[in-house]
């Protein structure tokens, strides 16, 4: 009988261990242990961590992971990359600009899961100054206001991939209970970002006390940066400026400057100080990069343009060199392999079990050219963008080659000449896709044969025209709702241009 | 003791089975889809929440197709909605579904029917890739109405709902009847009075004819593609009126000789195949009915260009500037292929023969953009997916650009013939190749006698043959390991009427600068083409391939000039 209890008694430990290991989680993910949890200062702080720690992604399912969510969103539309051995039908699909809506790319539930997590802290810690009297007011407004921020950061991805998404603001206690809850528009969706980040940025703390905790947590700084993201979308310049001159007037920031030690620092390294906010993968998580970019059957290269013409393999006149930003920073040029997250220095690759490259949501070049982008559209502040445009390019030592000569008082020269500077600044970060719809979409599309030729650019020959026409629906430019979404939660409607 | 064993046995099986059941309670539940439970076509016809397809229900009883649409298979069906039904009964001036017979329906219901499931993903700029049952081509593309851009299906109707799948296939909503075409290339010639010049050389040449059947002699559908001239592009170049025109082609003075130019000038604007423009920018030549002669295309932006060339001569490269299709009144079906319209006098280009000195290195745009490689570095290139370089192919593993050596350029690619290649710079070996491929350049059409020059490395003998696409060049193979006994310029002629031959400049030549005759070739058609290299016997690790030279036969010098490692050229 002993034997019996013994086996059993194993055997059913192993099972609660294997079978719901989530148990021993700190963060109250998927709501097991809500009930009793939610009680001291402690526990909120575990809370708060363990969202940054779901960045990182999700242990029970890699092939939903956020880094790649958010790469493949921000870079498969673009013209930076180019598919590879590896590439799935799914992204192919989505580089011709035949996405269907079974592909599970446009499954948004990475992002939802993160949303859901700063919501249940949102909705939960407050109740815990009942109980714990050491929790101040203020320690709570702190990580509230991170938790909005990052809830802000995740819908505005959301509203720029999707247009209208349903907009919830409850945490629900299962990550699959089903929800019933229909879409809001897109400008609905932003006022909730926008009111999130007012809210935010006061009460969010300045600095964690340590360099790494700083970029790895929210503070104002990538508050106010995401505020002027948001508000470059939305066309309100002056705001942009003011959230972008907030970061450069703190004087905690600056731009690394060009070394042979540059893409270490700033890229492999992480935590620098031109760092916002980045996901701190470590080798206890590593970033699925590795897989995506280093491996024989890689599923991504770069595209032959982006040696060829957005970095050109000039040589600078002041730094001798070739833009350090092109070969051994974004790729490797002899055979395009993207190199951002897989290179330790400027030669020599990083091994599978060291793929933990940080993801990068803001850096303070970003903060630069953000604002160089809202002075941009002021009439009478073109010289100050263009000046700041070329604090970017000196820093970087681009070539003659790439540099244009923009009428300071042309918009548009000045526009296309940022959005050109952000393709060479933020390769393969996952913004390119972004920029070039806002940059298409402003003042009512007023470059829409712009996105036409780009994207005409990257399609199969025998679908060009079919291409130009589709992106006359605006439409076209958002995602499906992916089938799954659509088919629990019945409230949902497709996107018109996929119905 | 055996009765513990047994409890031991129980427990464990017991155990088992506890953790089976409760690794299944905490898998996550996920819908699924199986082929099985979907409806076929006809019953989500007959029971579309929307009722949408009443008529067309009613049409295809009436045509007897019921039991074909829901029956096994990979459809694809166009669906009509009752307002399109209506709409069409109307403009045909019927009262009812009943009004038409089932073999009239059977034949409207076929324009709407493929045999395989084509989702919108597939649609392109020209038609579908699979074919009617009624035998004509569907073509796709998209039309944009008050900013909502919709599926537009053989410029007639609209797709109002695409991709409803269903069990045996997928069911595509439209919002209008699809009519095939019922005129013949030859008859949308003559209808429409703007081609009447270019109209009457078809008739005057024989070609209506060939244009107006539907059927061969043999009973199979004829398909053609016609690049039609509008009479203003004549008139821009003087030509007025048909007589003009054949004053101006033909030599015999009789079009319907299948040797006259202009019988030759209206051949050159037939493709013998149905190609829309998404088809012909998909390859870029295109046969034509006149023998031997192509028409080039290529896609800038959303033009298409007819006959847009450069070719490189040993004096720089000669551009001749394409020809514009009009896309509005291009891509016009008929029921034996398809009517283009080209814009500004298509006519065979007369080109004499020239020399070609082609560089293998220097004319891979997948090598010269590598610009810390190209000419710097030895470098491997992987095989990839085979599709590494568009114009070189070869069997297996890696291949290897040789940079600071004595080729042409300072370069040449160092193949491993029938064994490993050399482990240059510690960089790896690449695993012996039985065969390397190359795609030409630009060729026009002659005879020309073929020149392989190589760097001679090592002694390891081995024979290679060429073959310019798949014939075999049998007057010499290539062998890496053979030197030129004596590079005497006094013997230069006696060496190249036995075939061989010294590439290199005045300082840079010897007996390993060697280049050998392999044969000649009669190039039947302007265009590139392929010419591959075949180990026969032996292995040699250092195959160095350098350059071929294509020189016409009737050329004044089949010597000169030679090319240094430095990139000069000494004539």
């Amino acid at each position: 009988m002993r034997f019996i209890n013994r086996y059993i008694l194993f055997f059913s430990l192993l099972l609660i261990f294997s079978g719901c290991s989530k148990f021993f989680d700190k963060q109250p993910e998927d709501g097991i242990i809500r009930d009793d949890y939610w009680q001291t200062k402690e526990q909120v702080h575990a809370a708060v961590i363990g969202v940054y720690a779901s960045l990182m992604g999700d242990p029970d399912d890699d092939d939903k992971n956020l880094d790649i969510t958010l790469f493949k969103w921000g870079e498969l539309r673009g013209d930076m990359l180019a598919a590879s051995l590896g590439a799935t039908s799914n992204d192919l699909e989505i580089m011709n600009m035949t996405t269907q809506t079974a592909n599970s790319i446009v499954d948004w539930s990475p992002v939802y899961k993160i949303i859901n997590l700063c919501n249940t802290v949102i909705t939960y810690a407050p109740g815990v100054m009942d109980y714990d009297q050491t929790f101040t007011q203020e320690m709570l407004d702190g990580y509230i206001g991170e938790m909005k921020a990052l809830r802000a950061l995740m819908y505005f991805y959301l509203v720029r991939s999707f247009g209208d998404v349903p907009l919830k603001l409850d945490p629900t206690s299962n990550d699959d209970e089903i929800v019933q809850l229909a879409k809001s528009t897109q400008a609905v969706v932003l006022q909730q970002i926008v009111a999130d980040l007012a809210a935010a940025e006061p009460i969010t703390l300045t600095t964690y006390g340590d360099q790494a905790t700083d970029k790895g947590r929210i503070t104002r700084y990538t508050v106010e940066a995401i505020q002027a993201d948001v508000d470059l979308w939305m066309e309100n310049y002056t705001d942009a400026i003011t959230a972008c001159d907030k970061i450069i007037n703190s004087k905690k920031f600056g731009l690394i400057a060009n070394s042979s030690a540059w893409f270490t620092n700033l890229f492999r390294n992480g935590n620098s100080n031109e760092s916002l906010f980045e996901i701190q993968f470590d080798q206890q998580k590593l970033n699925d990069f590795y897989s995506m970019f280093g491996v024989s059957s890689k599923e991504f290269i770069a595209s032959n343009k982006v040696m060829d013409e957005i970095y050109t393999t000039e040589i600078s006149d002041t730094t001798n060199a070739m833009d350090i930003r092109s070969a051994g920073a974004a790729v490797r040029a002899e055979d395009n392999v993207i190199w951002k997250y897989i290179g330790n220095n400027a030669t020599s690759m990083i091994g599978s079990s060291d793929s933990y490259t940080h993801w990068f949501f803001y850096r303070y070049a970003d903060v630069l050219l953000m604002k160089a982008e809202a002075l941009a559209q002021i009439s009478g502040r073109g010289q100050e963008a263009l000046d700041l445009v070329n604090v970017i390019r000196s820093r970087a030592g681009a070539p003659a080659s790439t540099q244009e000569n923009p009428d300071v008082n042309s918009v548009d020269e000045l526009s296309r000449y940022i959005l050109d500077e952000r393709a060479r600044e933020f390769a393969f970060e996952g913004k390119r896709w972004y920029d070039v719809l806002r940059y298409a979409k402003k003042n009512n599309y007023e470059n829409i044969s712009y996105l036409q030729d780009f994207v005409g650019s990257l399609v199969p020959s025998n679908t060009v025209r079919l291409v130009k026409e589709k992106l006359l629906d605006h439409n076209s430019h958002y995602f499906p709702i992916y089938t799954y979404e659509l088919e629990t939660n019945k409230l949902l409607t497709q996107n018109s241009f996929y119905q | 003791m055996s009765v513990m064993k047994k409890y031991r046995i129980f427990s464990l099986i017991a155990s088992l089975f506890l953790l089976s059941v409760v690794v299944l309670c905490c898998t996550k539940t996920r819908l699924t889809r199986t082929t099985s439970n979907s409806p076929n076509i006809m019953d989500y016809l007959k029971n579309d929440s929307l009722n949408r397809f009443t008529k067309l229900v009613e049409v295809i009883n009436r045509a007897e197709y019921a039991t074909e649409l829901n029956t096994y298979g990979t459809y694809t069906l166009f669906a009509p909605t009752d307002s399109a039904i209506d709409a069409y009964l109307k403009e045909q001036n019927l009262t009812s579904v009943e009004s038409l017979t089932k073999e009239q329906w059977q034949n409207v219901l076929k324009f709407h029917l493929l045999e395989e499931s084509l989702s919108s993903s597939t649609f392109t700029d020209g038609k579908l890739s699979a074919i009617t049952d009624y035998g004509q081509y569907l073509i796709t593309g998209i039309k944009n109405i008050n900013g909502t851009s919709a599926y537009w299906i053989n410029r007639q109707a609209v797709v109002t709902q695409a991709n409803i799948n269903v069990g045996n296939g997928i069911i595509h909503a439209i919002d209008h009847v699809l009519e095939p075409s019922v005129s013949t290339i030859a008859e949308l010639l003559e209808k429409d009075t703007t081609y009447s010049i270019f109209t009457q050389a078809v008739k005057e040449t024989g070609f209506y004819d060939t244009l107006n059947s539907i059927k061969d002699n043999t009973g199979s559908q004829v398909w053609l593609t016609i690049l039609a001239e509008r009479n203003q592009t004549y008139r821009d170049s003087g030509i007025l009126n048909y007589a003009a025109l054949k004053n101006k082609f033909s030599n015999t003075g009789n079009p319907k000789d299948a040797s006259d130019s202009l019988h030759l000038y209206v051949a050159y604007h037939i493709i013998p195949d149905v190609k829309y423009l998404a088809d012909i920018v998909t390859t870029n030549s295109q046969s034509t009915l006149a023998p031997l002669e192509v028409l080039t295309d290529k896609l800038v932006n959303d033009t298409v260009l007819i006959n847009d060339d450069s070719y490189s001569t040993i004096d720089g490269t000669v551009y001749e500037p394409g020809l514009k299709m009009d896309l509005s009144s291009s891509d016009q079906s008929a029921t034996n292929g398809v009517l283009h319209t080209v814009m500004g006098g298509l006519k065979i280009k007369v080109r004499e023969p020239f020399p070609v000195y082609w560089d293998l290195c220097a004319t891979q745009p997948e090598l010269t953009r590598l610009s810390s490689v190209y000419r710097k570095q030895t470098f491997l290139f992987d095989y990839g997916d085979g599709n590494t370089f568009a114009g070189i192919k070869w069997e297996k593993s890696c291949l290897k650009y040789r940079a600071g050596v004595n080729g042409y350029l300072g370069d040449y690619w160092q193949v491993g013939m029938g064994r490993s290649s050399s482990n240059t710079d510690n960089l790896g070996t690449c695993s012996g190749n039985s065969w390397i491929e190359f795609t030409t350049p630009l060729l026009v059409k002659g005879k020309y006698k073929v020149w392989f020059c190589y760097y001679r490395q090592n002694s390891t003998t081995s024979s290679v043959q060429a073959l310019f696409d798949s014939v075999p060049l049998t007057s010499a193979l290539i062998q890496f390991d053979k030197k030129i006994s004596s590079v005497d310029p006094s013997q230069e002629a006696n060496l190249a009427a036995i075939g061989w031959k010294w590439w290199a400049g005045v300082n840079k030549k010897s007996g390993s600068t060697a280049a050998r005759m392999l044969g000649v070739v009669d190039v039947k058609e302007t265009g590139q083409h392929k010419i591959r290299f075949v180990l026969v016997s032996g292995a040699n690790s250092d195959c160095n391939f350098d350059m071929v030279q294509f020189i016409p036969v009737d050329w004044p010098s089949q010597i000169s000039p030679r090319f240094n490692p430095d990139g000069s050229i000494e004539y």
